[in-house]
């Protein structure tokens, strides 16, 4: 109720006295908040749910008798007739990385959609809809692939989750600065969708680290790996511009060196917030952490 | 227990102590926070670049571009061409780049895109290889030397020219790599053996030719 709602914000002694003069709070005077509780469709009583009941025109389909989930009519499935073999082994359980071509950033950055100038991460192309990530089904992000390379000609910050090495060298001879990154499937669902994610209300996690199998992927410099060591960066750079013939353009004389250079933190998810701050949308305010404990497990 | 696990090896990999040093900010391309940018207004946690490097004393110069002191490929100049920023220009001078039309099947994409990548230099002035290395390409790659005395490289192998480009550079450095070799001479002393050598390894061969010859000769029944 609202006078209810109203009489808890007062504090001690005021709601006290409220208490005093308000009614006895029963079944009488209370009630869900609009739109919580939405009424189901119940099927044969009248007009949208009655007739047909939704099931269509005589056959299977209204009687219900439709046959199993694979049947073809007799003819031998497609699940039975593909032979099981060692190499489709957990092949449901592989990780896929969804494929991004040069070409389509460059579209993408020439209409404008994503903006060359803050550094390009999921969410800004997710926001951008120039790929759907889908972290249910065994996505773990993106991966540049190096169709384009020869028209592409954009100064970006870019942040992926794998990337070939002519897409690194093509990136690299505009000028520009590419990471790989790897999001476990939490985080990748936050990072893709981000506003369903604050509203919950729930602190921002920490990024996990890498699979085994992965570390090593990571760790190269050559990858451009976030987790790489950064000296060996550099060298890196010198040995792709001497392979591919182009000149290493000098980015620290950049004047957008500032934002070419901002890296996440290895466990942070989103840029400007860290693990463990809570988002509230429609207040727009910042809630973190202060207590000692959470703040240590948050930063380790 | 697998985070636990890449936790651990990470730690293995990177020698990692939580070094509680704030992070110096060097001069050079790509580290983490920019010059100017309090460490403590960007998040940093256990597992931050510098907490995983601690900062070693750096032993390349302020821009990267200057790493040609270091090669890993025999072809020194070549490398240290391309590596050092002033002597760039003058190498890419040298070679003339240029792009036309693949050869072979796929349709409107191989007509219309320039994917083929030609290089051509004279290779009598070209002062960034040495001169006996010059004169044994000029015999070895006779075929590939035009009129005037340009050598042409070129590779279709991909269909990406920056792909194309590299393939024609490393035919480049191959071709030096082969010229440089100085063939291996057979001192006397070896030469004697590995003739010996050969003499013994028919004589065996020829032993056991007739072995067999008498084995099959044994099986034969003659109709006296």
């Amino acid at each position: 109720m609202a006078a209810a709602s109203r009489g808890g914000g007062g504090g001690g002694p005021k709601a006290l006295e409220l208490l005093r003069a308000l009614p006895r709070v029963s079944l009488v005077n209370l009630r869900p908040n609009p739109g919580a509780k939405k009424s189901e469709k119940r099927r044969g009583r009248g007009r949208h749910g009655g007739k047909k009941s939704g099931r269509g025109h005589k056959g299977q389909r209204q009687r219900g008798t439709r046959p199993r989930l694979g049947f073809e009519g007799g003819q031998t499935p497609f699940y039975l007739i593909i032979p099981k073999y060692g190499y489709n082994e957990g092949h449901s359980r592989r990780r896929q990385y969804h494929p991004l071509s040069l070409q389509k950033l460059q579209y993408l950055i020439d209409l404008g959609r994503v903006d060359p100038t803050q550094p390009i991460d999921l969410t800004q192309l997710t926001n951008a809809r120039g790929v759907t990530i889908q972290p249910l089904k065994r996505d773990y992000g993106v991966q540049l692939v190096e169709e384009g390379a020869d028209i592409f000609s954009a100064k970006v910050n870019i942040e992926v989750q794998m990337a070939s090495e002519l897409a690194i060298a093509a990136i690299e001879k505009n000028g520009g600065v590419i990471t790989t990154g790897f999001y476990d499937p939490r985080s990748l669902e936050i990072l893709c969708k981000p506003i369903p994610f604050f509203l919950r209300g729930q602190p921002i996690p920490k990024r996990m680290l890498p699979p085994e199998d992965l570390v090593r992927y990571y760790t190269d410099a050559r990858n451009r790996g976030y987790l790489a060591n950064p000296s060996n960066i550099p060298e890196a750079r010198l040995e792709l511009a001497k392979k591919y013939g182009y000149v290493l353009p000098d980015i620290s004389k950049d004047e957008l060196f500032r934002m070419l250079s901002t890296r996440k933190d290895p466990r942070q998810i989103f840029f400007g917030l860290a693990p463990g701050w809570v988002v509230n949308m429609s207040e727009k305010k910042i809630l973190k952490p202060t207590d000692e404990r959470l703040l240590r497990y948050y930063s380790s | 227990m697998r985070t636990k696990m890449a936790a651990a090896v990470l730690r293995g990999l990177c020698r990692a102590r939580p070094a509680l040093l704030p992070a110096r900010t060097p001069q050079g391309i790509l580290h983490r926070a920019a010059a100017g940018a309090a460490p403590s207004s960007e998040f940093r946690s256990e597992y931050a670049l510098d907490r995983l490097y601690p900062e070693q004393n750096r032993s390349d110069a302020a821009e990267g571009t200057q790493d040609g002191t270091r090669q890993t490929s025999p072809d020194i100049p070549m490398d240290l061409a391309v590596g050092l920023s002033t002597s760039v220009f003058i190498f890419l001078d040298c070679l003339s780049i240029s792009y036309c039309r693949s050869s072979g099947p796929g349709g409107q994409n191989v007509n219309k895109v320039n994917s083929k990548a030609e290089i051509r230099f004279h290779l009598a002035s070209a002062d960034w290889i040495a001169e006996d290395v010059r004169q044994k390409i000029a015999v070895m790659h006779k075929n590939k030397i035009n009129k005037s005395g340009e050598l042409i490289i070129n590779s279709e192998v991909s269909r990406y020219q920056m792909k194309n480009l590299a393939d024609c550079l490393e035919k480049i450095r191959n071709m030096i790599k082969e010229a440089t070799q100085k063939s291996s001479v057979v001192s006397k002393e070896n030469s004697q053996l590995l003739i010996a050598r050969v003499q013994k390894m028919n004589r065996e061969r020829l032993r056991q030719k007739k072995i067999h010859s008498t084995i099959k000769q044994s099986r034969r029944v003659d109709f006296d």
